[in-house]
């Protein structure tokens, strides 16, 4: 310990011997821990965001059923079938045991929202859809305020509406109170039953989550009745109950709809899964990219610690033969060079880290924050853990050299 | 009259290079004893083959033949580290070009030895305080070799090798470096060690400096001779 410790005062008298030449093997460690600290700092933010916007599309047990254009061959035979209905819905409830949840959607065409002389523009125009309660759980809406549809509201087609906070905002300017009033959806009022959540996420000054706020639902069956005049729907959505039988719950409700549509595959269903395969296979590869930007840095730092010492020695040649005369071993020159360059190595490091955190933290506070990079401790370890066996790796070489050097021919040399 | 104990015997020791194509004999068949005590002065031009004794003395090179043996054991069957050991504990080198670190301070310089030897002695520093204080450096301590003079870096350099409290004082032309006066006061400095009990030997082409002590080893062409006891 305590050798190790005198070690390292070689180190840092040798590091101040030599400013300009430390200071450059430093900087290749401090670069290469530092871009690694970034790289995985980024990394991790990628993940963490992609992950969430997962969640936000009703994360992996979400099954997608939606209409699409049938097949070339099937095309004469088209009109046999009725389309994605409701019936669709209510079939599916009865028949595939495995969906927790099943949501119809109707997207309004045109829809237009309007109070006292008021209409709602909102970034892309209102968005109304009917719908039942089943969307608050696959999509991810709470009510702020007020309640969800009862069942009474959807058996008797009732005109009521629950609102996003952006259209609350454009429609109740001056903070009146919005439950209980009416609005106009397409020329028809219809009371305000609830208020959804304020959802936020910023990219720079975007948010993100605005879709979810300048939304409105109606009941599904209101929709069909009283505004598109039929029920066919624009989206169908299930949740598996369990998401180990995502597999089964795909195929029994592809089965259904098949049936319900007498065989014309005029839907398609599809799952969250190959997002997620999409995002496994991207992490694996930037795991691996990491990995070789890793190797890369390391190397290169270890070549300049390598180069400082091996140049080291060549003008200590003198030094270690004086050692060697006053009692060193060769075990003894050997672990100084090696701690010598650890010490270099670990300076590094944590300059790296160093320079790594404030980078972050200046791009957090600038970079739009889908894309910010995430400060994990794990950044510490891997800055730690990369210098020093930048520095171990690349010691040994010159250590065992200089430990081999003989005692005689190093005292003569000038 | 019983003898004083020997600290190191060379047993028809002999020392070959190969120089180019040639071989050369840079120590032929040398015995000789050195007992505990001694001051003992090895005399021979340059290129006779003392320096090369030297090192030999010091287990800094290996002999080609015969058999150097240390307080009574062969050196030849010690591995590297155990002769380091030796060299850190028992025996002091002293270097014409005093051979001191530059960036380290003169403390620093004098502790050096004992930072490889085996068991650190818990008086580490009051050593260093006390072969400062033999060689009259104590004052000098925290200054760096350079700012020192050709003398006053000698006297550093034997305080190094005095630290370790060795067997034997080894000097290899300790005062060729330095002005007539310094040197005098160098071998001053020697006698004094000597007189207090230390076993020195001292490398020197000069009979002069040789004349100062009492046992004369002469070197030429690689024969090693007794000469005359003062």
């Amino acid at each position: 310990m305590r050798r190790l410790l005198s070690g390292v005062g070689n180190g840092f008298a040798e590091i101040w011997g030599h400013k300009l030449r430390s200071l450059l093997t430093i900087s290749c460690v401090m670069l290469g821990v530092a871009s690694m600290v970034l790289t995985t700092g980024f990394m991790e933010g990628f993940f963490k965001n992609w992950e969430d916007s997962l969640q936000d599309q009703g994360g992996i047990e979400k099954i997608f059923a939606s209409a699409q254009g049938v097949k070339e061959r099937q095309e004469p035979f088209a009109a046999v079938s009725p389309g994605l209905t409701l019936a669709d819905a209510r079939a599916l409830s009865e028949l595939v045991t495995q969906a927790g949840v099943i949501s119809p959607e109707i997207d309004a065409t045109l829809p237009r929202l309007a109070r006292a002389g008021k209409t709602f523009e909102g970034r892309r125009g209102a968005r109304v859809m009917g719908v039942t309660n089943a969307i608050l759980e696959i999509n991810r809406y709470e009510i702020g305020s007020g309640r969800a549809f009862s069942d009474l509201d959807m058996h008797d087609d009732s005109e009521v509406i629950i609102i996003g906070s952006k259209v609350r905002e454009a429609l109740f300017p001056s903070g009146e109170e919005p439950l209980g009033a009416f609005i106009d959806f397409n020329n028809r009022p219809f009371r305000v039953i609830g208020v959804l959540h304020n959802y936020e996420r910023f990219w720079g000054t975007y948010n993100t989550l605005d879709w979810k706020n300048e939304i409105a639902f109606v009941p599904v069956t209101t929709m069909a009745t009283k505004v598109q005049r039929s029920d066919r729907l624009s989206f169908l959505n299930l949740k598996a109950a369990n998401i180990s039988h995502l597999r089964e719950t795909v195929d029994a409700a592809t089965n259904v709809l098949a049936q319900q549509h007498r065989g014309i595959i005029d839907f398609n269903v599809r799952t969250n899964e190959e997002q997620l395969a999409s995002f496994a296979s991207t992490k694996a590869s930037f795991v691996i990219g990491g990995g070789a930007i890793a190797g890369v840095s390391l190397l290169v730092s270890g070549i300049g610690i390598m180069n400082l010492m091996l140049a080291s020695i060549n003008e200590r040649v003198r030094e270690i033969g004086i050692r060697k005369a006053v009692g060193a071993t060769p075990f003894n020159i050997f672990s100084q060079f090696v701690a010598e360059a650890v010490t270099l190595s670990l300076l590094g490091g944590a300059a790296g880290v160093a320079v790594a955190v404030a980078l972050i933290k200046v791009l957090a506070a600038t970079l739009p924050p889908g894309s910010t990079p995430l400060l994990s401790p794990s950044a510490f370890v891997v800055g730690f853990v990369f210098s020093v066996s930048a520095g171990v790796l690349a010691g040994i070489y010159p250590a065992i050299q200089a430990a081999k050097l003989d005692p005689i021919e190093a005292l003569r040399y000038e | 009259m019983s003898l004083a104990p020997e600290v190191l015997r060379l047993d028809r020791v002999g020392k070959r290079y190969p120089m180019g194509d040639v071989i050369v004999d840079a120590l032929v068949d040398a015995s000789f004893t050195l007992r505990e005590g001694e001051a003992v002065a090895i005399l021979g031009p340059s290129g006779s083959g003392k320096s090369t004794l030297m090192h030999l003395l010091g287990f800094l090179d290996s002999p080609s033949s015969g058999e150097i043996l240390f307080e009574g054991r062969p050196v030849a069957v010690l591995t590297e580290s155990q002769r380091a050991r030796i060299r850190a504990e028992k025996i002091g080198f002293v270097f014409q070009a005093f051979n001191l670190l530059p960036r380290l301070s003169v403390r620093a310089n004098v502790a050096l030895p004992l930072a490889y030897h085996g068991s650190p002695p818990a008086d580490a520093e009051d050593r260093v305080d006390r072969a400062l204080e033999l060689v009259g450096m104590s004052n000098r301590a925290h200054h760096k070799p350079g700012e020192l003079s050709g003398g006053q870096r000698q006297r550093v350099a034997i305080a190094r090798a005095l630290v370790n409290e060795p067997r034997i004082l080894l000097a290899d032309e300790p005062t060729g470096n330095l002005d007539t006066k310094t040197a005098a006061a160098i071998l001053d400095l020697f006698k004094e060690l000597n007189r207090l009990g230390r076993t020195i030997v001292i490398v020197t082409h000069s009979p002069e400096i040789a004349g100062h002590f009492r046992r004369q080893l002469h070197v030429r062409d690689g024969l090693v001779t007794e000469g005359g006891v003062a």
